[in-house]
C-alpha cells in the first residue's frame, strides 16, 4: 500500500505541471473518486490489494462508463480544432468571413470542453489507480517515461490553445492571420501526439510487446511501437475528424429546429450542411483505417481475431454494418434532401439518379448486415443443413461484405461529388472530356469491385486478403484521389446557374444531422467494447491476467445499454458545453438587440459578424 | 425474469418515452432527446435480438492427479481442455465445419505420433509448410498456430498430454498416454515426452 501511495503522490507532482487550473480539476475528481479508494479492498490481507470494488454499480460498470465518456470527450475535443482549423484555412483561402466564423464558433467550445475532459480523465486516472492498482503500478513500470512526455505535450497543447483562442480576433489579418493558421496546425500536431500516446497504454493491452532487458527508456518505446499502435492512431485521427463533423452537423440541426428567424435558418442550414460535408469527408476513408486495422490483429495473434470476427464478438460486427449503414443512409439522405431543396428546380432532375443510390444503398446494408450464421432452432438449422443459409448465407462471408462497403463508399462519394456540381456549369474546354473520364472510372471501379468480390469465392482465402480485398481497398481509393482534384478544377472555371438558397430544409433533415451524430458516438461506443473484449480475460493480453470477478466480457444486449447509456450522458455533457459556451453571448445580444448582430447572426459566433453581409452568404 | 427480458423492458420504455415526448411537446430540445431515446432504445433491442454470449474465462480444470487412474480418464480431462481453456475449438474443428479456419482435427490422433502432436503443440514454429498454391516454386510459411505452453494460453504439461489423449481417443485409436507420465507438483517432472526438440527442421506439405 505504501507503494500505491508514492504512485498517486507521483501522479500528482506530475500532473501539477498543467498550469493553474487542471491540478484543481483533478483535485475535485480526486475527491469525487475517494469514497471508492476505501471501498472493499479484495485480498487486503494475503499481501498487496490487487483490486478494490465498489457496491451496487461494481467497479468495472464506473470504469467503463467514465473511461468511455474521457474518451468521446476526448474524441471531441481532438476532432474539434481539426474541424475548426480546416474551415478557418477554407476561410482564409476563399476569402469567406463565415467560415472564419465558424471555426471561432467552434474554437470557443474548446476551453469549456478541455477543462471537462480533463476532469474526467482525472476521475478516471483515480478510478483506475483505486480499482486496478497491481495494473496501473505494472503500467506505470513499463511506461513512466511516456507519462512525462505526455505531461508536457498537456503543457504545450494548452499554452497553443490559449494563443489560438484569445489571439483570434488580434491575428486577423497579412501575416499575423498567417501566423494564426500556423498556431491552429500546432495545436493539432500537439492534440495528435497527446492522442497516441495514451494510444500506446491502450494498444499495448492488446497486443504488447514486453523486452525483459534494456532501459526504462528502451522498454518504453518498445511497448508504444506495438503492432496496433499506428492503426489505432489512424483510425482514431480520422474517427475524431468524423466526430467534430457530424457534432458539429449535429448542433446546427437542433439549432436550424429550433430556428426563429430566417437569418437563423440561413445561418445554421449553413452549418449543417458543412458539418455534414467534413463527416463525409473523414467517413469515407474511415473503413480502409479499419481494415488496416484488423489486419494487423490477425498479423499479431490470430485468435485475436478470430474472437472478433469469428468467435462471441462476430453478433458485434452485424450491429456495427448496421450502424455505419444507417450512417451512409442517413449522411447521403442529407445531401439529397440539399440538392432537392437548396437548389431550385433540381428536384426532378436528380430524382432518378438518387432512387438508384437509394436502391444500390440498401441492397449493400442488407447483404453487409447478413451474419454468416443465422439464428435458427434446431429444425430450421436441420432443414438448412447447418446454420448457413442455402442462399442468403452466400452474403454472409467476408467477401461479400468487403464489395458492399466499397460500393457504399463510392455511392456515398458519388452523392457527393452530385451534391458538389449541382447549380452550376462547367466552362473549361476540357470539362466534357473529364466529365467522361470520371464517369467511366466511377463505372470501371464499380464493376472491379464487384468482380473481384464474386472472384474472391474461388480463390484460397489467403489470396483474398492479400490480393483482391486489398485491391478493392485501392480501387476505391484511387477513384477518390482521381476524381475529387478533378471536380475541383473543373469548378474553379464554372458558373453558377442556381444559386443555393439556404434556410429551406425541412425539419427531417435537422433530425438527419441528430441521427448521424448519434450513429457516430454509438459506433466508438461499440468499437471500445469490441476491442476492450478481444482481451478476454487478460487486462495485458497474455501478460497479466485479469483475476477479478469481472474478468468476463459481458454478452452484447447488456454491453449495448451502457453504450446507449454512455451515448446519451455524453450528448448531454456537450449540449451543456455548448448551452454553457453560448450563455454570454446570448445575454449579450439580448441586451445589445439586433444592432450587434446584424442579419440575426448566431449568438454563439464571436465578433466580426459585421463583416458577413448576406449578399456573401452563398456557396 | 431473466436479465434479457429486464433489458427489453427498459429499452421500449426508453423506446416509449421517446415517442410520448414527439408526440405530446412541443419544445425542440425535449423533442430531438425524444428522438434520441427513440433511437438509442431501438438500438438497444436489436442488440438484444441477437445470440446473447458473454466470454468468460475458461474453467481451471482441477488437475487432481490421485483420481486420474485411467488414460480414459486423461481423455476426458482432455476433451474439457480442448473446448475451453485450448481454446483449440476457436480455429479447428472435429469433423468437416463451414466455420472453421485451421485444419480439422478429426482423425488427427491415427495420423500422427504422440510426439509430433506434442511439438506442434509447444513449438509450432519448427515445422515449415509447403504452399503450393501459387505459380512457380511452392512458397514456405510458418504454422499459424500459437504456442500452447506459453501465454495466453499456457497450458500445462499435464493438460497437454490430456489433450493428446483425448485427440487419440476421439480418432479411434489406442491412447499412448499414460497417467504416470503426468508431473506432480513439487516432484522432480517425469520423463520428458520424446519431442524432437534437437531435430533439424523438417519439411511437411500442405495441398
Amino acid at each position: 500500500m505504501r507503494h500505491q501511495g508514492g504512485l498517486i503522490r507521483r501522479m500528482l507532482r506530475t500532473l501539477s505541471g498543467h498550469g493553474g487550473w487542471l491540478p484543481g480539476l483533478l483535485l475535485a475528481a480526486g475527491c469525487l473518486a475517494l469514497p471508492a479508494v476505501g471501498l472493499a479492498a479484495e485480498g487486503a490481507t494475503a499481501g498487496p490489494t490487487e483490486y478494490r470494488d465498489i457496491p451496487g454499480i461494481g467497479s468495472r460498470n464506473l470504469v467503463w462508463i467514465i473511461a468511455q465518456l474521457h474518451l468521446l470527450l476526448a474524441g471531441f475535443v481532438l476532432g474539434v480544432p481539426i474541424f475548426a482549423w480546416l474551415c478557418e484555412v477554407v476561410g482564409w483561402k476563399t476569402g469567406e468571413k463565415r467560415y472564419d466564423k465558424l471555426a471561432k464558433e467552434f474554437t470557443k467550445l474548446l476551453t469549456s470542453s478541455y477543462a471537462t475532459t480533463a476532469l474526467f480523465g482525472g476521475i478516471l486516472l483515480f478510478l483506475l489507480v483505486a480499482f486496478y492498482p497491481k495494473l496501473m503500478n505494472y503500467l506505470t513500470d513499463i511506461f513512466f517515461p511516456s507519462f512525462i512526455v505526455y505531461c508536457l505535450l498537456f503543457l504545450l497543447e494548452t499554452a497553443t490553445l490559449y494563443l489560438y483562442w484569445y489571439g483570434w480576433d488580434a491575428m486577423q489579418d497579412g501575416g499575423k492571420k498567417t501566423f494564426h493558421i500556423f498556431l491552429g496546425l500546432l495545436l493539432n500536431v500537439f492534440a495528435f501526439f497527446i492522442m497516441i500516446v495514451p494510444n500506446s497504454w491502450a494498444t499495448f493491452q492488446a497486443s504488447p510487446v514486453v523486452i525483459a532487458e534494456g532501459t526504462d527508456l528502451q522498454r518504453a518505446w518498445a511497448a508504444t511501437w506495438n503492432p496496433t499502435w499506428w492503426p489505432v492512431n489512424i483510425h482514431r485521427l480520422i474517427a475524431n475528424v468524423v466526430l467534430g463533423g457530424y457534432i458539429c452537423g449535429a448542433y446546427a440541426g437542433i439549432r436550424y429546429l429550433s430556428a426563429r428567424t430566417p437569418e437563423d435558418r440561413d445561418h445554421y442550414d449553413w452549418m449543417g450542411y458543412v458539418g455534414n460535408f467534413i463527416g463525409v469527408f473523414g467517413l469515407l476513408p474511415l473503413p480502409f483505417a479499419g481494415y488496416w486495422l484488423m489486419r494487423e490483429i490477425y498479423q499479431y495473434n490470430q485468435q485475436m481475431g478470430i474472437t472478433l470476427m469469428g468467435g462471441f464478438l462476430s453478433w458485434l460486427f452485424i450491429l456495427q454494418a448496421m450502424l455505419i449503414g444507417v450512417l451512409f443512409l442517413g449522411s447521403n439522405y442529407y445531401f439529397w434532401l440539399g440538392i432537392t431543396h437548396r437548389i431550385p428546380g433540381s428536384e426532378m432532375r436528380y430524382r432518378k439518379p438518387i432512387m438508384t443510390m437509394l436502391v444500390i444503398l440498401l441492397l449493400c446494408l442488407g447483404v453487409w448486415m447478413t451474419p454468416h450464421s443465422l439464428v435458427a432452432s434446431l429444425e430450421e438449422a436441420r432443414k438448412m443443413g447447418g446454420t448457413h443459409h442455402p442462399l442468403l448465407g452466400v452474403f454472409g462471408v467476408m467477401s461479400a461484405k468487403m464489395t458492399v462497403s466499397n460500393l457504399m463508399i463510392l455511392v456515398t462519394f458519388m452523392s457527393f461529388i452530385m451534391y458538389w456540381r449541382a447549380g452550376k456549369e462547367e466552362t473549361a474546354g476540357w470539362a466534357k472530356a473529364a466529365k467522361a473520364l470520371m464517369s467511366g472510372l466511377l463505372v470501371v471501379a464499380g464493376i472491379a469491385v464487384v468482380v473481384l468480390g464474386v472472384w474472391g469465392y474461388f480463390v484460397p482465402a489467403i489470396v483474398r486478403i492479400n490480393y483482391f480485398s486489398t485491391s478493392q481497398v485501392l480501387i476505391v481509393l484511387f477513384v477518390m484521389l482521381t476524381i475529387t482534384p478533378l471536380t475541383a478544377l473543373l469548378l474553379k472555371s464554372a458558373k453558377t446557374t442556381t444559386e443555393m438558397v439556404w434556410g429551406r430544409m425541412p425539419p427531417r433533415a435537422g433530425y438527419a444531422l441528430v441521427l448521424n451524430a448519434i450513429m457516430v458516438i454509438l459506433l466508438m461506443t461499440l468499437m471500445g467494447y469490441a476491442r476492450s473484449s478481444s482481451r478476454v480475460h487478460w487486462h495485458i493480453y497474455g501478460v497479466m491476467r485479469d483475476s477479478s470477478q469481472y474478468a468476463y466480457s459481458p454478452a452484447l444486449g447488456y454491453a449495448a445499454a451502457f453504450m446507449a447509456l454512455n451515448t446519451f450522458c455524453f450528448c448531454m455533457l456537450v449540449a451543456f458545453i455548448f448551452w454553457v459556451a453560448t450563455m454570454g453571448d446570448k445575454a449579450k445580444a439580448g441586451h445589445g438587440g439586433k444592432g450587434e448582430l446584424p442579419h440575426g447572426m448566431p449568438a454563439m459566433a464571436g465578433g466580426s459578424s459585421a463583416l458577413d453581409a448576406p449578399e456573401t452568404r452563398k456557396f | 425474469m431473466s436479465e434479457v427480458v429486464k433489458l427489453q423492458l427498459i429499452g421500449l420504455s426508453v423506446v416509449g418515452f421517446g415517442i410520448v415526448i414527439l408526440l405530446f411537446v412541443r419544445a425542440q430540445f425535449a423533442r430531438v432527446i425524444g428522438f434520441v431515446s427513440i433511437v438509442l432504445g431501438l438500438f438497444s433491442l436489436v442488440a438484444l435480438a441477437v445470440p446473447q454470449m458473454a466470454s468468460l474465462p475458461p474453467a481451471e480444470e482441477k488437475f487432481d492427479i490421485a483420481t486420474v487412474k485411467t488414460p480414459t480418464d486423461m481423455a476426458a480431462i482432455g476433451q474439457k481442455i480442448f473446448f475451453s481453456k485450448g481454446q483449440c475449438a476457436l480455429c479447428h474443428s472435429i469433423g468437416p465445419s463451414e466455420s472453421a479456419r485451421c485444419p480439422d482435427l478429426k482423425g488427427i490422433g491415427a495420423k500422427l505420433s504422440r510426439e509430433f502432436i506434442f511439438e506442434s503443440l509447444t513449438q509450432p514454429q519448427a515445422y515449415i509448410y509447403l504452399d503450393y498454391r501459387h505459380e512457380g516454386l511452392p512458397k514456405e510459411y510458418p504454422a499459424r498456430m500459437p504456442y500452447i505452453n506459453k501465454n495466453p494460453i499456457g497450458l500445462s504439461k499435464n493438460e497437454i498430454l490430456s489433450v493428446i489423449a483425448f485427440l487419440q481417443q476421439m480418432s479411434g485409436e489406442p491412447i499412448s498416454v499414460n497417467p504416470s507420465e503426468l508431473e506432480v507438483p513439487g516432484q522432480a517432472p517425469a520423463a520428458p515426452v520424446k519431442a524432437a526438440e534437437s531435430a533439424p527442421v523438417a519439411v511437411a506439405q500442405a495441398h
